[in-house]
């Protein structure tokens, strides 16, 4: 025991230690952030960046050419067929000055049929603007061409929308109310996070064993210990970097959200203490009814979904963790290694397909099934957890996966202490297995 | 003679269906330093992981002071791989002290220990530099430290001496049988035969997982000798060949010495007794193969 805590200690210390793991721990975050608000950038600079584009409206029907209003992209300017013989010419003529051009034909009424000309591409957000404004007129014509008095103000008043909440009782009777949005968030985050861990982690386990292995340090480490001390004592050291990397993320959210909070709304995200409802909270901080939000967040049952996502976590790490060492053993550079971890990366993105796919039916057979499947238990599992899953499929699926990691981790262990020693040439997988029978 | 600390017996160790080691057997003395030769891939390094037990044997057994080896007994052992490798990032102090420690020393001690052996070996202003800014002369002495730091009782050493230029081989020697003065045994893995008779008392030569040699480095060259004697005559007088007693080698590389080799029956005193008669001589001795003249000989007819 006393040479795997000196084991554990020192891969901790080794990658604590590094530059690069500083970095990464306080970069992560910003990048992330960042992912989330690359789009609303975008879509802010696309908006504002350029002078709005004249598109010009042939009008054949004489009735609709202005029906199409400006907005802050498009300028559209209504011209009279008969001013206009060749529309192809007249775009021609503009010099580039025109971005597109509309023919709305005489017999628009009953067709329906509109058609938009440029020489580039046209592009989405164009084509939409036409379609809903034209959609709308034409609809509010057809109406009124039926000739009843006040019928446009009677289809108006019987447009409705249904406001759908979702109440959720307790044993008592008492309601809570929920959103599948913040159960379904939850659930991704938590999938995701196992997915990242993972991978980030058992590709940094098998770097370490083939680090370990070219250096040849192995062979003296090895006539000091067992080769599974050596293994395992590198899985659950790295495990406990993962863990230290997390908490580090954890606290920096918190700080965030408690300057946020100071910001913008501190009453309502004094109750919020977990990350997620922070970030939900950061997120919808100006324009959403904080504390409605704060309540469907903190509705959430969080301590089994946290106490399974522990479990389901540390046997997911010790499962792949333990098939990365393994294979790390059996190549012999790093450049050998890619090939031999891609079966590994692929039954990880099967499992984070399978548990987005989950999403739309949490209690399908599909679901059901990958929650149970060990190697994508983990990360469906994750999506699935939100929606109150039976206590039967949580503990048989905890069972089956703690079953085959362990199973996992002897097989790795038997790769292991024959692979590490082995230079200097490719091993078949008869020849491995051969190692695991040994 | 003084009592066996490791005896191997009878081992045999298949890999794949190839024989790394064919019963072999080995008896090192304590405080000996034991050689073991062999061309490469004869099935040294597989003995040696075995005695370190990083390996285990199919058949047969190794006793260290006359009991089975358990795992704890590795405590007792200095492993220094023919293949070196430190931690690259690691610092030399940390790493020195870690290995010590996984060896089963104390903190504190493996840490004072590791300060005498940088002190002893010049080392001490770089006990906090990482490992990748040491030459490769000095993570040598780096590893040896690592090898030697928790006082081991048996020492292995593969091909100890590559890898070092010939001031710091020496260095190396000295040290080596300065601990075997301390009391270590140490078991010697070389295909450098000149490191060999500088140090080896007993060898055992391997070749096609067999033990084919075996025995005291002096005796094995006595059995090996072939009654061949070097003359040196006063002047520049050549020696003719003589049917009866001796016939003519060919001239030795080096030294002006006539190599002759005795007629099988010849007794070396008539020989002599005969060139004193006809010529003037002016000194004579016997010449013993080399181990590697032994080496090669023994490994061609195996």
């Amino acid at each position: 025991m006393e040479k795997l805590r000196l084991i554990i200690a020192r891969e901790y210390m080794t990658i604590v230690g590094r530059k690069s793991f500083i970095v990464m721990t306080l970069l992560i975050p910003i990048i992330m952030m960042l992912c989330m608000a690359l789009p609303a950038a975008i879509a802010y600079f696309n908006n504002t960046a350029s002078e709005a584009e004249t598109v010009a409206v042939i009008d054949e029907s004489g009735r609709y050419g202005a029906a199409i209003a400006d907005n802050d992209l498009f300028h559209f300017v209504p011209l009279r067929a008969d001013t206009v013989p060749n529309a192809h010419e007249f775009y021609k003529k503009a010099n580039g000055q025109l971005a597109a051009v509309v023919v709305i034909p005489a017999d628009v009424d009953s067709t329906a049929a509109v058609t938009v000309y440029s020489e580039n591409t046209i592009n989405v957000s164009l084509k939409e603007r036409i379609s809903r404004q034209l959609s709308d007129t034409l609809t509010r014509a057809r109406v009124a061409s039926y000739g009843v008095p006040g019928l446009q103000r009677m289809i108006d008043e019987s447009s409705v929308s249904v406001d759908l909440k979702s109440v959720k009782w307790d044993d008592a009777g008492n309601e809570n109310e929920t959103s599948a949005e913040v159960a379904l968030a939850v659930g991704l985050i938590l999938a995701f996070l196992t997915y990242m861990f993972v991978l980030l982690y058992g590709a940094m386990i098998m770097n370490g064993v083939i680090e370990e292995k070219t250096n040849r340090i192995v062979e003296v480490i090895v006539s000091s210990c067992k080769p599974f001390q050596l293994m395992m004592g590198k899985i659950i050291g790295v495990a406990l970097v993962g863990l230290t990397q997390l908490a580090i993320w954890v606290v920096l959210m918190t700080i965030v959200g408690a300057i946020a909070s100071t910001v913008f709304a501190p009453a309502a995200l004094s109750a919020a203490g977990s990350m997620e409802g922070v970030q939900a909270a950061m997120e919808a901080s100006d324009n959403f009814d904080m504390a409605g939000l704060v309540q469907m967040v903190m509705s959430v049952n969080y301590v089994p979904i946290l106490v399974s996502f522990v479990l389901y976590f540390i046997g997911g790490y010790l499962l792949y963790a333990s098939l990365f060492a393994g294979f790390g053993s059996a190549v012999d550079q790093a450049s050998d290694a890619s090939q031999a971890t891609t079966p590994i990366i692929m039954i990880m993105v099967v499992a984070l397909y399978a548990g987005m796919a989950c999403i739309e039916n949490p209690n399908g057979p599909m679901a059901v099934w990958c929650s149970m499947i060990p190697f994508t238990s983990p990360v469906v599992m994750m999506v699935r957890l939100p929606y109150d899953v039976p206590l039967w499929q949580l503990a048989l699926s905890i069972v089956l996966l703690y079953a085959t990691a362990a199973g996992c981790v002897w097989v790795a262990a038997r790769i292991y202490r024959t692979g590490i020693l082995l230079y200097g040439k490719k091993h078949s997988f008869k020849e491995i297995l051969r190692w695991i029978k040994g | 003679m003084s009592n066996l600390f490791i005896e191997v017996k009878d081992v045999v160790k298949q890999y794949d269906g190839h024989v790394a080691l064919n019963h072999v057997d080995l008896n090192v003395p304590e405080g000996c330093i034991y050689g073991l030769l062999g061309p490469n891939g004869a099935g040294k390094t597989s003995l040696i992981r075995i005695i370190n037990m990083i390996t285990r044997q199919d058949s047969g057994e190794v006793l260290m002071n006359g009991r089975p080896m358990k795992l704890d007994d590795i405590a007792h052992i200095g492993y220094l791989p023919e293949e070196r490798g430190l931690y690259k990032k690691m610092k030399v102090g940390e790493q020195i002290v870690y290995l010590a420690r996984l060896k089963g020393m104390g903190k504190l001690d493996a840490r004072n220990t590791m300060r005498e052996w940088l002190a002893r070996f010049d080392l001490t202003e770089w006990e906090n530099k990482k490992v990748e800014a040491l030459s490769k002369g000095m993570a040598q002495k780096v590893q040896f430290i690592a090898t030697v730091i928790h006082r081991p009782r048996l020492l292995i050493f593969d091909e100890p001496f590559s890898g070092f230029d010939p001031v710091n081989a020496e260095q190396l020697k000295m040290e080596i049988l300065r601990l075997r003065d301390e009391g270590a045994t140490i078991l010697f893995s070389t295909h450098n035969m000149e490191s060999v008779e500088a140090v080896c008392e007993q060898i055992s030569l391997i070749n096609h997982s067999q033990v084919v040699l075996q025995g005291y480095v002096d005796a094995i060259k006595q059995q090996h000798k072939q009654n061949i004697i070097a003359v040196e005559l006063q002047g520049n007088k050549a020696i003719a060949a003589n049917e009866a007693l001796y016939s003519l080698l060919p001239p030795p590389a080096v030294g002006k010495a006539t190599h002759i080799q005795l007629k099988t029956g010849v007794d070396v005193r008539d020989a002599i007794a005969w060139l004193n008669d006809h010529y003037a001589l002016a000194g004579f001795h016997e010449v013993l193969p080399s181990m590697h003249e032994i080496f090669i000989e023994t490994v061609k007819t195996a």
